[in-house]
């Protein structure tokens, strides 16, 4: 019997070929992983800058705080500490001051969070603005360019020396990234370029950003005033650290009263709390552990009994040292971002070096009073601007521990004559780092400059 | 396009009209009337001639009413028919199989089959007999010991099967695997080694060309059995049994309890443990030192506490692993095979069971059913269809060495898992010892781990069930023309499932952290749950494949064509998901809520902790497109002339329209020098001579060129989704390319007593992806993929079967030698310091000339005598200064050049003995011509991390040791450049050349051959003894230098048991 099937038609393989051969590209263009974007909306943009873990705890201010004067290690403590360049850090060497190689460094945390912002900032270039987009498009490019200007001023802090009027065109700056191409060759802007920069990206973030945002974890106005403000201090230009002070704090003037605070969890101040304009920490680092860091014993010496945060920023240690427990993180982790206690520093130190004596008590005051035990606050008096700019130092220095911000201070007050000389004793040895040392700008990882043939720091 | 309708005219077009009378006809094997393929017909005395079809018909235009039919098949006796039309019944010509030599005449590609003697490509493979000599779970792992030209590599973290060496530096470095004409996306280990029928293994470019773009590391092609036509029902039964031994944990060297001690004491003096004693996060330290900090703080009494401690020193925890935790593995298999075939139905049945308990007590069990029939309603048509069922269950079992302890899951060497009568004992893990047993006052979870207990709280089970079905058309029109449609459909579903139950550490330990503790006596608030934690992951693949194919086989004259054209669509998608239930009840499957947006403080540190998520989806799509061609041509039965060419196109994130299309092509050349007139030889009655030379690719789909972003999870603190770059913009990326040039020459001696062949080749890959260093100022790390290495390879493939003995005594063997060198031609990989050439452990040196993974270290200079310190050189000076040695530029003239990492001669021998109704097989294997580091004292690693070796009891102590020793002393504080000069130094590179004895496997027919009962065909009792270690070995410290993982094991010797039934 004969099957009755019927008999297939080679044209109709061919056929098949042929539409296996012509299928379009829309079968192409499926997209392999539903996770993957190309970045080209402005919700893109924003998800990279919300990367916390990028954006908001790479700070390289750990190296600032390991190598100023707020800490010290005892040798037993710097003798156990497996980190080599930690414990070179520490006392000033030359070189070999961080890792190598695939493990990140602080020069790398600085430059990821700048990549994140540089790809914002180019991208924005393809996404025009309207009026339905344009507050978002706004705060997103501002978010951009704060990120970018605070880690290069919080870089400049650690590998560059003070900003110097006389030396700023011809001190070595930083390299100034401002594209996502890694073919660029490059090369180190000078002091004053750099600053220029960080300037240009953060007036930039002051006009774009929002008065208020939904967390501290994005940058707000306030919140770049604040840095603004920081970095004009650092330039000594006190005039135009003073009216930022002035524009951050006409924000936002919030304050923590510390009397609010229990001393019994480990951490007593809460993160992302009243005072915080932006939050950015740093963690990771080993001289910096809460086991290992000893807070100065005449720093510690220095707070009254009353003033709270004797117990609320240190926690005795079992052989009578002190470790610091203060941070704005809420954990073991370093604050690095704005919050309003510096701002009113700033404010009080740049009405002082300008002659307003009693505004700057003022400013001082109102910052102190919420530190102190209520009711037993005596506030601080000065006679002239000599007189209140000792005390503002001094509170400066006791309020802003830990956060990478006395490293700069020392170098600048240096060029102002304070000749603050550091010294460490260690095993028997002893450290030295004069003022104008070329040390306190720390050597850029040495492999950078082996492949980007830049320019190391004079040693 | 149109060119190739074109081409395909032209083909259709040579055929000569001649044909007045056809005579059709079938040639299947005499040994068990399976049909050959391939097989060449011709009519004597005249230029016509035929090549079987896949199921041996054959159709020959004749002119004359009688004639004589001349049938040959290498591996078979040629035959010669006189037939007279018409043909009075069906014509079956039946060849009588050769002597043992080139039985596996029949090559399978995937998309064709090709009888080997018109193959121009370099094809090894591997019979059923061969395969079967070994009892192993899956089918990769078979292959190591038997096949060909191919190594696996164990030097990375992941043993990786290699066909001729490398030919990427980061795509894909392993070949594609064929099952049944297509890529087999699921899990390999699915297949059961019982179903094999035959496995190939293409190895040029013009063998694996065909496979495209992801051919460029060779592809294995797998064949299961099948059913065949004209069959009467056969079952086949095997049945086996496999003890393994419990693992030699004397191979481990950890430092001693003894020596460890002494270390914490001397270290604890010096006041290391201080900051870990005065931590908040209340860090793990190891009984000794709370020992000793009891000691100091006068809770223990000194001579309380030196008894402790001296109690400790003679514990060794290797013996604690092998009495609590170790066990013999076995492993049981099942296989049963129905097959039967009549005129228009074949088909087959294949069962299979395998369960197994491996050396910590972990559950295998795999269920796997195969049904695939053709069916034939018409001569010219077939349909084939084919259910494959494959369920896998697996359980965690007990923890190994290795797998438990710190972080760094190291464990101090004193640690003990039972005391005297048996009770579990906690080990200090996470947190300070002192400090879990008062904290909370009793209000918390039992904070301890009992790694005793552990592992019967804390379970995890994975359940995988792949379905495959596929279906086949096949049509075949008149001169040798036909076309295939496949079309197959893969779901591959898997469910994982980690409880930690209400008793495990896990939970316990979690549940305790996030514990919020008042002050006093109060009432303690759980903020996660109390119960389990149970982690659900399920993963669903699901993949199509359909193709489209047209196919000529065609003779006239001197001329036979083979060819194929196609073009197929390839779809596979991977979704899954992640999700954690807190507090979580499996006997009532309740389970807790938990907030994930708040943090809390944790009871230990205080810090402020979220509590984790652990939640995730994915959605990943792979889509090819391919186009393929292939032709070979053959004149006069010995010269033939190969073409294959094919493009493929992918989804690749970001490609360009442009750049999708990756084209590929190959060429090749056969001559078989022994049909030639001229050529008389008697020894050598068999001699080919071939060349190919083509292209094939590789891709990795994880790198594109476009800036890709990773949505990773929702902010906690913005609520608003975030993500991380995922890629790079990398605009200059493009595929990789591998050209291969081969040359194989085919012999066999008379009556086949040798078979065999050689071939030599040379490969080039280009293009390939390389990590570039940039200055990792740009922000993206210090290194980016590029397009910018090249790779030259070359190397020699040996395979020879010989029967030495063939009387009542037979002695046969089989030898395979392989070389592969290979060398790097072109890579920038700016090294900039000494130590990134010298990085212990397996990484891509990339300096010109030299392998892509080359053995470097530090010249040695020998241990100062004074202090025991380490010497290498700076500039051609004796120095100590690590830190100038090891991240000083390096200069590769100054570091010592071993070899490479990877074997550069490898191969197997096997000999069979057979004698009445006994065969005995042993095969040994070796690895020659490659360097690996061998372990030892780290000091960094023993003070931080509880890692020790052993050879810290051999370090320098004093002055003149430096004669006898070569380990450092001991230094306090620790120099990390120290120690990662001493381990990249010369004196720990060993050679890993070492000879091994596979295995010896032996079988016994139990059934007379005159007078087995008819009930069964055969029935066969073997014995399987594997991995009996190594015979010789060129280092010194007793390494087995396929054993390269940290606290890794060699693998123990077994012996297995089966029997095997025909009926």
């Amino acid at each position: 019997m004969k099957p009755i099937i019927l008999r297939p038609s080679l044209y109709g393989l061919l056929l098949l070929i042929t539409f296996l051969f012509g299928s379009c590209d829309s079968f192409l263009d499926e997209s392999p992983d539903k996770k993957l974007a190309l970045p080209s909306t402005l919700q893109d943009m924003q998800a990279l800058l919300d990367n916390h873990s990028v954006m908001n705890q790479n700070s390289p201010a750990g190296s600032s705080v390991t190598s100023a004067d707020n800490i010290y290690l005892p040798s037993v403590t710097w003798n156990a500490m497996s980190n080599e360049s930690e414990r070179r850090k520490y006392t000033w060497e030359k070189d070999n001051l961080f890792r190598m190689g695939y493990r990140p460094n602080h020069w790398y945390n600085v430059f990821q969070p700048i990549y994140h912002a540089n790809t914002v900032l180019e991208s924005l270039s393809g996404i025009p603005r309207t009026a339905a987009n344009a507050s978002t498009w706004d705060d997103v490019k501002g978010q951009a360019s704060f990120y970018r200007g605070e880690a290069l001023l919080a870089a400049a802090y650690v590998w560059a020396l003070a900003y110097d009027e006389a030396t700023a065109s011809t001190d070595l700056g930083l390299p100034l990234r401002l594209g996502t191409s890694f073919h660029e060759q490059l090369v180190r802007a000078s002091v004053r370029d750099t600053y220029e920069q960080v300037m240009r990206d953060l007036r930039e973030a002051a006009t774009l950003l929002p008065a208020g945002t939904q967390h501290p974890v994005r940058p707000s106005k306030p919140a770049a005033y604040a840095v603004l403000a920081r970095a004009c201090l650092s330039m000594r230009k006190y005039v135009e650290a003073g009216a930022y002070a002035d524009s951050s704090l006409a924000l936002y003037d919030g304050l923590l009263d510390y009397n609010q605070l229990s001393a019994t969890p480990t951490y007593p101040l809460p993160a992302f709390n009243a005072e915080v304009l932006h939050h950015n920490i740093f963690g990771g680092v080993q001289s910096l552990t809460i086991g290992n860091a000893r807070v100065d014993t005449l720093l510690y010496a220095s707070y009254a009994a009353d003033d709270l945060r004797r117990t609320l920023f240190f926690r005795r240690n079992a052989d009578g040292t002190n470790a610091f427990r203060g941070s704005y993180a809420g954990s073991s982790s370093y604050f690095a971002g704005a919050a309003t206690n510096e701002v009113y520093l700033i404010q009080a130190e740049a009405r002082a070096r300008t002659g307003d004596v009693t505004g700057a008590m003022e400013s001082l005051n109102k910052l102190l009073r919420t530190r102190w035990k209520t009711d037993t606050f005596q506030e601080y008096a000065a006679d002239n601007a000599a007189g209140a700019l000792e005390l503002i130092l001094q509170e400066r220095r006791k309020e802003l521990l830990f956060r990478g911000l006395r490293w700069m201070d020392i170098k600048r007050l240096n060029r102002e004559g304070a000749g603050i000389a550091l010294q460490r004793v260690l095993n028997g040895n002893t450290y030295l780092l004069p003022p104008g040392d070329p040390r306190f700008a720390l050597a850029i990882p040495e492999d950078v400059i082996e492949q980007s043939g830049m320019q190391q720091n004079p040693r | 396009m149109k060119k190739l309708f074109f081409l395909f005219c032209l083909l259709g077009g040579l055929a000569p009209a001649v044909a007045q009378q056809a005579l059709s006809g079938r040639v299947v094997s005499a040994a068990d009337n399976s049909p050959l393929p391939g097989a060449s017909v011709r009519l004597k005395d005249a230029a016509t001639g035929a090549i079987t079809n896949h199921e041996g018909y054959f159709t020959l235009p004749v002119t004359q009413q009688t004639g004589v039919l001349q049938v040959s098949f290498l591996g078979f006796v040629s035959q010669e028919y006189a037939y007279t039309l018409p043909l009075p019944e069906p014509l079956v010509l039946v060849l009588a199989p050769a002597h043992q030599g080139l039985q596996e005449v029949v090559i399978s590609t995937g998309y064709q089959q090709l009888p080997r003697e018109r193959a121009t490509g370099s094809f090894a493979q591997v019979d059923k007999a061969t395969f079967n000599e070994q009892v192993g779970p899956d089918v990769l792992s078979r292959l190591e010991a038997v096949a060909n030209g191919l190594t696996v590599n164990r030097a990375g973290f992941e043993p990786q099967l290699l066909v001729r060496g490398l030919s990427s530096i980061n795509g894909a470095q392993s070949p594609l695997i064929v099952v049944d004409n297509f890529p087999y996306e699921g899990d390999i280990t699915n297949i059961n080694p019982n179903d094999v029928e035959s496995i190939t293994i293409l190895r040029d470019a013009a063998a694996a060309s065909i496979w495209g773009a992801r051919a460029g590391n060779g592809v294995i092609v797998i064949t299961t059995k099948k059913g065949r036509y004209h069959q009467p029902l056969s079952a086949e039964i095997n049945v086996n049994v496999t003890a393994v031994a419990k693992p030699d944990l004397s191979y481990l060297r950890p430092i001693s309890a003894s020596d460890f001690i002494d270390v914490e004491q001397a270290l604890f003096e010096k006041g290391y443990f201080d900051s870990q004693l005065n931590a908040v996060s209340r860090p793990e330290l190891s009984p000794v030192v709370e020992i000793l900090a009891r000691k100091k703080n006068g809770t223990l009494s000194p001579e309380q506490a030196d008894a402790q401690i001296n109690a400790l020193r003679q514990v060794d925890v290797r013996d604690e692993f092998d009495r609590h935790m170790y066990q013999q593995a076995v492993r049981q298999q099942y296989a049963l095979h129905l097959r039967s075939g009549s005129d228009v139905l074949a088909w087959s049945l294949a069962a299979g069971y395998d369960r197994n308990t491996d050396e910590l007590a972990a559950t295998y069990n795999r269920l796997s059913l195969r049904f695939q029939n053709t069916l034939r309603p018409h001569r010219n048509l077939a349909l084939s269809t084919g259910a494959f069922y494959t369920q896998r269950e697996s359980g965690s079992g007990k923890p190994g060495y290795g797998q438990i302890g710190n972080w760094n899951n190291n464990l101090y060497p004193y640690a003990r898992f039972a005391d005297e009568n048996g009770t579990p004992l906690p080990l200090h893990k996470d947190y300070t010892q002192a400090y879990k047993d008062t904290v909370g006052g009793g209000r918390l979870k039992d904070w301890n781990y009992y790694p005793l207990e552990d592992y019967r709280h804390a379970h995890s089970a994975t359940t995988l069930q792949d379905v495959t079905a596929n279906f086949g058309l096949q049509y075949t029109w008149r001169h040798g023309l036909s076309g295939d449609v496949k079309y197959q459909y893969e779901r591959q579903q898997t469910e994982g499932q980690q409880l930690y139950g209400e008793e495990s550490y896990f939970a316990r330990d979690f549940v305790n952290r996030y514990a919020q503790l008042p002050p006093g006596t109060g009432a303690i608030r759980y903020v996660v749950p109390e119960g389990g934690i149970l982690d659900q992951t399920g993963t669903l693949l699901a993949s199509q494949n359909l193709r489209g194919q047209l196919n000529l086989d065609r003779s006239w004259g001197n001329h036979t064509v083979t060819a194929i054209i196609g073009a197929e669509m390839r779809h596979a998608r991977v979704t899954g998901s992640r999700t954690r239930l807190y507090g979580y009840d499996p006997e009532r499957l309740t389970f807790g809520e938990v907030d994930y947006t708040t943090r809390y403080p944790h009871l230990v540190t205080g810090g402020l902790l979220f509590i984790p998520d652990n939640s995730n989806r994915d959605h990943r799509t792979d889509r090819f497109l391919s186009q393929y061609a292939n032709a070979a041509y053959t004149f006069r039965d010995r010269y033939t002339v190969s073409l294959s060419a094919r493009r493929d196109a992918s989804n690749l994130f970001g490609l360009k329209t442009n750049d999708r299309w990756n084209p590929l092509w190959s060429s090749g050349l056969s001559w078989e020098l022994s049909k030639e007139p001229f050529y008389r030889s008697g020894f050598l009655p068999f001699l080919k001579l071939r060349s190919t030379y083509g292209y094939s690719g590789s891709t990795n789909p994880a790198f594109t060129a476009v800036s890709t972003l990773f949505y990773v999870a929702t902010s906690p603190y913005t609520q608003n989704t975030y993500a991380r770059f995922s890629n790079y913009a990398n605009p200059d990326l493009s595929w990789e390319t591998v050209g291969m040039w081969n040359i194989g020459l085919d012999f066999g001696t008379k009556d086949n007593r040798l078979t065999g062949s050689l071939e030599y080749y040379r490969k080039r890959a280009f293009d390939l992806l390389a990590l570039y260093p940039v200055d990792y100022t740009t922000g993206v790390g210090s290194q980016v993929m590029r397009n910018v290495a090249s790779m030259a390879g070359r190397g020699a493939d040996l395979e020879i079967r010989s029967r030495n003995i063939d009387r009542a005594l037979q002695w046969t063997s089989q030898l395979n030698l392989s070389l592969n060198r290979e060398k790097v031609t072109d890579y920038y990989l700016g090294e900039s310091a000494a130590y990134q050439y010298v990085t212990p452990g397996y990484r891509i040196t990339g300096e010109t000339g030299k392998p892509l993974h080359a053995v470097y270290s530090y010249k040695w200079a020998g241990l100062d005598p004074q202090t025991g310190n380490p010497q290498g050189f700076v500039d051609g000076e004796v120095s100590q200064d690590y830190f100038a040695i090891v991240y000083g530029e390096a200069k590769p003239d100054e570091l010592q050049y071993h070899g490479s990492a990877l074997p550069t001669a490898f191969g197997s021998l096997g000999n069979t003995l057979s004698w009445k109704r006994l065969s005995l097989t042993a095969r040994i294997s070796w690895k020659l011509g490659y360097y690996f580091r061998a372990p030892s004292i780290q000091y960094g690693s023993l003070f931080d991390a509880w890692g020790g070796h052993a050879d810290f009891a051999r370090r320098w102590q004093q002055p003149g040791d430096e004669r006898t020793t070569h380990v450092p002393s001991l230094t306090y504080p620790n120099d990390s450049a120290r120690d990662v000069f001493y381990a990249g130094s010369e004196v720990l590179v060993e050679k890993g050349d070492h000879v091994r004895l596979q295995y010896i496997s032996a079988s016994y027919d139990l059934l007379r051959p005159d007078t087995g009962r008819k009930s069964f065909k055969n029935m066969q009792a073997y014995l399987n003894l594997g991995n009996l270690g190594i015979l010789w070995r060129a280092n010194r410290r007793g390494l087995d230098p396929d054993v390269s993982a940290l606290n890794a094991l060699p693998q123990p010797p077994s012996v297995s048991l089966g029997l095997k039934a025909t009926l």
